[in-house]
């Protein structure tokens, strides 16, 4: 928790003759973070050269490429394919070497065919699109053609024009251009031309074609719809392939994938002619069995040992290590950016903070069960695994969203009848009930602004404080004095800022420091303490860095920007209250009060609006809260502690999800 | 208040009118702030969003930094919003 897991660097060295056992017990057990070997001439690794791959490499990889290639042509993904039949190895290969070749025949023929088709369907349509202006013109196209001492023009114009020589001509007035056909004698060319250029002629070509224009569109259109037919047979059959043989291709694939990754792997370690060397990270905790493995199936004939970390030098691999319920908002992590290794994994404050953030936005019992009930029916359509942890992080937060809904009594923007509101009510047209005079659950603006600027105080704190604990641990010497210093003094600053606004003016649910005896004139103690803090924090950032100073200010915009929580909620109440009033208000009630057989359709008409709004309001409420809360994290949380850039541990192996070792 | 109400008889205008009045000065004023700052954050976003939608076109590992960019000047419409519910409910 808060800390990724803990690696050991773990470093092989054996004969070449136990390659291949041992690369195959490494991929087994998925654990391996193989640190690839770079010819740099590194110390200790003097005559060591990166190793060649193992043998039958280039047929698996070409083997591989035509499955993948098939699979592109008729677009199969493994995440559409449910996991449900394993295949061992042994059989899958023989079905490979049986059925690959016709298959990959089958389907390159189908491709090769529906492309040529695909080019011809393309150049009739370019026909017809050269043939359209001719539409307008009542002459056949064999005329436009065969002249010795006659010289068509076609083309578009900007107006119509008068020629002097004699001529036959053609003119169609067009929306957007006018469309002229010009026939003149040979020898008046260059005058013609000159006056049609003078008019903006541009020349259009005349296509080779006889018969009437209309006869030859027809023509051309009957021709590509028996093409399109064609392609859509073809398409069929393609189909038919697909679902023939889908689970085979994305077995075979993921069979190949692992061959090849295996075969491939010395090509990352360093090599003698006798031995190899290869370098990794491995979890602590699962040292000793990955050693006692290797030793195991090796007979022995194998050196493993765990290596110091040089915290300085190596790039630890980074592999989360949280609780499950917070596992889900990895993803958002990893969206910003994987912690490195000596450093603050947030992810535990994230998944606890975030939902309540999105509560607090979209507090609202309906929104949240439709949130719920999303996350739960769309797992059906997202298959991957990072589409089921976004959903996961949903599900999260419609469950804060019921639980703020009900502190905010808010159901579909409607107060839920008997429910007082716990917290600060949102209630925008909250009206007063019978023997009030005032509503007793109007909005309270200025309670839930200061909550909210309350919220981001505490936030900042403690991205600061979080930020004060990276720089101990990570930095060395005089610099670490100073950054930890620095963080102080951002958090001097703030609450100095603070201190110094309660002593001059009264705000509701925050310190009244007004009261404190005065120094002078407005100032008092207060005041003079949190000018004392601000001075103090001030000299402490600059110490560590003059430039920061400048930043001074987005102390200010970065508490204010917390207000977005109540800014953001009450736009999303206010749309909910406005649909609720237009549809049922403007548009249901009064049809119900005078009852004839067209309010059914005007009462439908409401319902329509009631529906549509609110999928509008869901839509935006997701938007709204979700990118706004992990707004607030990304930009306002993290740039006070967090850097990210940590290397992602990607162990050597793989999760077989259709084929078995 | 004496001023106001001294122009309240030089316009013929009760109290209440001058307060319904005031009300909807601050309803403008709530108004003009949300969306004057609304257009500033629409522009300023204009070319954040068209620079990062490219990036993230060439690199997909972009997406998580291209929105940070892209939501940076949404605070600007946020201090409007906060001014104007300050108007409308302080």
């Amino acid at each position: 928790m808060l800390k990724p897991k803990q690696m050991s660097r773990l470093l092989i060295a054996a004969s070449r003759d136990q390659m291949a056992p041992i690369i195959t017990e490494l991929y087994r057990h998925n654990l391996f973070h193989i640190e690839e070997y770079v010819d740099a001439g590194a110390e200790g690794y003097e005559g060591f050269k990166i190793g060649s791959p193992l043998p039958g490499a280039s047929e698996k990889s070409s083997d591989l490429i035509k499955i993948r290639a098939i699979t592109n042509a008729i677009a199969v993904q493994a995440d559409e394919v449910d996991a449900k039949k394993i295949c061992p190895g042994l059989e899958l290969r023989a079905k490979i070497e049986r059925e690959l070749p016709s298959l990959e025949q089958e389907v390159e023929d189908l491709t090769v065919r529906r492309s040529k088709l695909d080019t011809r369907v393309k150049e009739y349509e370019q026909k017809i699109l050269e043939l359209i202006p001719f539409t307008n013109v009542p002459v056949d196209m064999d005329l436009y053609h065969g002249y010795k001492r006659f010289t068509t023009f076609a083309g578009n114009i900007s107006r119509e024009v008068t020629i002097s020589a004699p001529h036959e001509m053609y003119f169609s007035k067009g929306k957007e251009k006018n469309f002229i056909v010009v026939i003149a004698p040979t020898d008046k060319r260059s005058e013609v031309e000159r006056t049609l250029l003078e008019a903006g002629f541009q020349s259009v070509a005349i296509p080779v074609e006889s018969g009437s224009p209309h006869g030859r569109i027809d023509y051309y259109s009957g021709l590509i719809t028996t093409l399109n037919g064609e392609i859509a047979e073809i398409n069929k059959t393609l189909d038919a392939v697909r679902l023939k043989h889908r689970e085979f291709l994305v077995a075979c694939e993921e069979f190949l994938r692992a061959e090849v990754e295996q075969t491939e792997a010395p090509l990352r370690f360093a090599t003698t002619k006798q031995t190899f060397v290869a370098e990794g990270w491995v979890p602590s905790d699962r040292v000793d069995a990955i050693s006692d493995a290797l030793v195991k199936v090796t007979g022995g004939k194998i050196f493993v040992t765990a290596l110091p970390i040089d915290f300085e030098h190596d790039n630890v691999p980074v592999e989360y290590n949280n609780p499950s319920f917070a596992k889900p908002t990895q993803v958002l992590i990893d969206v910003f950016s994987r912690p490195r290794y000596s450093e603050i994994d947030p992810t535990l404050m994230v998944s606890i903070v975030f939902p309540i953030f999105f509560g607090l936005i979209l507090g609202d019992v309906g929104y949240g069960l439709i949130l719920l009930a999303m996350a739960f029916g769309l797992r059906k359509f997202l298959k991957g695994d990072e589409g089921r942890q976004l959903l996961d992080v949903l599900r999260n937060a419609s469950i804060s969203s019921i639980i703020f809904g009900l502190l905010y009594s808010e159901f579909l923007g409607f107060a839920i009848p008997g429910l007082k509101p716990v917290m600060f009510s949102r209630h925008l047209m909250a009206e007063a009930a019978e023997g009030e005079a005032v509503a007793s659950h109007g909005p309270m603006i200025p309670e839930l602004m200061v909550m909210s600027i309350w919220i981001g105080i505490l936030h900042i704190t403690l991205g600061r404080i979080l930020g004060m604990i990276n720089h101990a641990r990570q930095d060395h010497g005089d610099h670490r004095t100073k950054a930890v210093m620095a963080n102080f003094g951002w958090l001097a600053v703030m609450w100095g800022i603070l201190i110094a606004i309660w002593s001059i003016a009264a705000i509701p649910l925050m310190p009244n420091l007004t009261g404190l005896p005065s120094v002078v004139s407005l100032v008092n103690i207060g005041g003079v303490i949190g000018a004392v803090l601000v001075i103090v924090g001030v000299l402490c950032i600059a110490r560590d860095s003059m430039l920061e100073v400048v930043e001074l200010p987005s102390i200010i915009s970065h508490v204010l920007s917390y207000a977005r929580i109540v800014a953001v909620g009450l736009s999303s109440v206010a749309i909910a209250m406005v649909v609720n009033f237009i549809a049922i208000g403007m548009i249901i009630e009064p049809q119900l009060e005078n009852f004839t057989i067209f309010s059914i359709l005007i009462i439908l008409a409401g319902l329509v609006i009631f529906l549509l709004g609110h999928a509008l309001n869901v839509a935006l409420g997701i938007l709204g809260g979700g990118l706004h809360s992990i707004r607030l994290h990304y930009v306002e949380f993290f740039t006070k502690f967090y850097k990210g850039g940590g290397v992602k541990y990607i162990p050597f192996g793989m999760k077989r999800r259709f084929t078995e070792d | 208040m004496a001023a106001e109400l001294v122009s309240a008889v030089d316009v013929g205008m009760t109290v209440e009118q001058i307060k319904a009045s005031q009300m909807g000065m601050k309803a403008l004023g709530a108004g003009i702030a949300v969306g004057l700052t609304g257009i500033g954050t629409g522009v300023a976003e204009m070319g954040i969003g068209s620079a990062a939608v490219g990036a993230v076109a060439e690199n997909k590992d972009m997406f998580g930094l291209a929105l940070l960019f892209t939501v940076i000047p949404e605070t600007i419409v946020i201090f409007g919003l906060v001014v104007g519910l300050l108007l409308l409910f302080l």
